[in-house]
């Protein structure tokens, strides 16, 4: 089992290599297309012609775009992704900044909407030919109507604004300081024996990671029940029955198993998804994460910043789909054999 | 009436949803008639007025106005035009590119296959906000970029599902017999595997219709979907947000109108599968 589940995983990297760097050309590219000077923000209105030309070369605009992608490509080898034209700092740096708090809220919205999405589906499984499980699925059309990002402001609105009940500003509250480790506020608190930090981190993740969740856990749910209902039409199941297993028994022990295959691809494919729905959660929460640093790079046109975090994306993505693709292979014994 | 249009339309999910999108369609299409104001037109003396019933109301501006006293419903109003342009525009422009290359990967499979499906591949290594987040710096605003840029990120979704279903299709024995008979290639793709994909590929077209819906939302929240002075859904909710403590109203409207409009391409999409889809068809019934 190890040793396909190893020449997978040796595939998958020998594949990824040239997704990313077709991904990376193509990026490239779209952002050359730019009709607008993207040094235009970052001059002096009164720049004279020959400051522009300056500035171009010394950015090296002024080469033809394959040029330009060698001399990016020969960096990023080194580890460098440039210099943002913005904020004036290391590419590398500020994406490494700020991706621990993307990781934090996504896997938080992964776990919540995945836990949401399983209750879900079970119920509408038990409740299956009941009016409940009409009413379920009705509110999960209604639930599935409403995208991410306008999760997170309904949330606020109801929940920050209106009851006053949790936080929404932030990742914590501005007087609570951790110490940063890992970037991982959440890990943070725990290392340096917080627990009031812990509770400010936890409470300032709630709505946004919750907003996440809303959007994944209608499709959780609508696929698990549907495997679950193929699932009990297979003969296994009867023959379980025949044999005097106990129906809680039969869902947990073998149903369950086995139904969980699909969902889990779907997860997958969902889980690398996310990471384009945190974008604008985390510009509402304000949320110094990858998605807020998009956000800006493209409001200022800086492209070296938003060519290295969708690099980081698209390496993100294929990871996703790489350990998904093993977790299916351990657990699903017909794919072992071959 | 064909069967097939009977059993969509004895279908209450498909023709709520059908009906939804439809009105939506009608104020969009109506929308100078309709709206009370200029949606452009400026009050300044009544900013930020919630809507006519509450208290501080007035029913010049039914829904109220926003911070520079702009009425809300001739915004939303005017807004569903555009969300109504990109439904259709980009939804149709995505489906007939992904359907194209579904079918050229599907029916003559090798080569072709190899490199369609490579493609979707690399696409789909992306988060596709992302994706079409950069096509839009590229293309810069207006409407026909924001079409463009769905169209180019979203033919994988349509792409993906209806290679498949070619590739079910064109085994089954009505496609050598055409090629016995002597159809040409394209004969066979036209007449024989381009109906039997067309139940899926409506229900694709109609959820596709939502998510296009919320891409361009997405898109103008950033400020990077339609030119500044047209009055879009995704603006409204940007701007009003930094109101939300005075005016919670001008948030909340325009997020509904963007709901209504997801829920309706949603329950078209869902009554459409379940009506047209013989797979599930056959499972309901056993």
């Amino acid at each position: 089992m190890t040793a396909t589940a190893l020449a997978l995983l040796a595939r998958r990297l020998l594949t990824a290599l040239p997704i990313m760097l077709i991904v990376a050309a193509l990026v490239f590219t779209v952002l050359r297309l730019l009709p607008a000077d993207p040094l235009g923000m970052s001059l002096p209105p009164n720049a004279s012609q020959a400051d522009v030309a300056a500035m171009r070369a010394e950015m090296g605009f002024d080469r033809p775009i394959a040029a330009q992608f060698a001399i990016w490509l020969r960096h990023l080898a080194e580890g460098d992704l440039g210099t943002s034209i913005h904020f004036r700092r290391r590419v590398v740096t500020m994406i490494l900044t700020a991706l621990p708090t993307t990781l934090e809220l996504v896997a938080a919205g992964l776990v919540l909407g995945i836990a949401l999405g399983i209750v879900c589906g079970m119920a509408m499984f038990a409740w299956r030919g009941t009016l409940r499980e009409q009413l379920v699925e009705l509110g999960s059309t209604l639930v599935m109507s409403v995208p991410e990002f306008l999760w997170a402001i309904l949330l606020i609105l109801g929940i920050g604004v209106g009851l006053g009940l949790l936080p929404f500003i932030g990742r914590i509250d501005p007087q609570v300081t951790v110490p940063a480790t890992t970037g991982f506020l959440l890990v943070d608190s725990l290392i340096a024996l917080r627990p009031a930090a812990f509770l400010s981190v936890l409470a300032h993740l709630a709505l946004p990671a919750l907003a996440l969740a809303l959007a994944l856990a209608p499709l959780i749910m609508r696929v698990l029940r549907s495997s679950l209902i193929d699932t009990y039409l297979e003969d296994y199941i009867t023959l379980a029955r025949l044999r005097g297993i106990g129906e809680r028994r039969i869902l947990w022990r073998h149903a369950l198993k086995n139904a969980a295959l699909p969902t889990l691809s779907l997860i997958g494919v969902q889980a690398g998804f996310m990471f384009g729905g945190t974008l604008l959660v985390e510009v509402i929460y304000a949320y110094p994460g990858l998605g807020s640093l998009m956000v800006d790079a493209v409001r200022n046109h800086d492209l070296p910043l938003i060519q290295g975090i969708a690099l980081t994306d698209c390496v993100i993505v294929l990871a996703v789909n790489t350990s998904v693709d093993i977790l299916y292979l351990v657990l699903n014994p017909k794919l072992r054999k071959q | 009436m064909p069967p097939l249009l009977r059993r969509v339309l004895t279908e209450p999910r498909a023709v709520i949803g059908g009906v939804i999108l439809l009105l939506v369609l009608f104020v969009a299409l109506l929308a100078p008639a309709l709206a009370p104001h200029d949606p452009a037109e400026q009050d300044l003396l009544r900013t930020l007025l919630p809507p006519a019933w509450l208290p501080g109301g007035d029913w010049d501006f039914p829904l109220g106005t926003d911070s520079l006293g702009r009425c809300t419903l001739s915004q939303l109003i005017f807004g569903a035009r555009v969300a109504m342009i990109v439904a259709i525009a980009a939804a149709s422009g995505a489906a007939i590119l992904g359907t194209i290359l579904a079918l050229l990967a599907g029916y003559f499979g090798g080569a072709v296959d190899w490199l369609i499906s490579r493609a979707v591949d690399i696409w789909m290594s992306f988060p596709p906000v992302v994706l079409s987040l950069i096509f839009m710096v590229g293309l810069g605003a207006g409407l026909a970029n924001v079409i463009l840029a769905i169209v180019i990120v979203d033919w994988t979704r349509f792409c993906r599902i209806v290679r498949s279903e070619v590739l079910a299709v064109a085994k089954r024995d009505y496609v050598p017999a055409a090629r016995l008979v002597g159809f040409s290639h394209l004969q066979i793709i036209v007449k024989e595997i381009l109906p039997a994909v067309t139940p899926l590929l409506l229900t694709l077209i109609s959820i596709e219709m939502g998510i296009a819906v919320i891409v361009e939302a997405i898109l103008s929240f950033v400020g990077l979907s339609v030119e500044p002075n047209v009055p879009a859904w995704g603006v409204m909710i940007a701007d009003a947000r930094q109101y939300m403590y005075q005016a919670e109203w001008g948030l909340i409207l325009p997020v509904l109108g963007i709901f209504v409009t997801v829920l309706g391409a949603n329950l078209l999409g869902d009554g459409l599968r379940r009506s047209l889809d013989p797979r599930l068809v056959r499972r309901v019934a056993a």
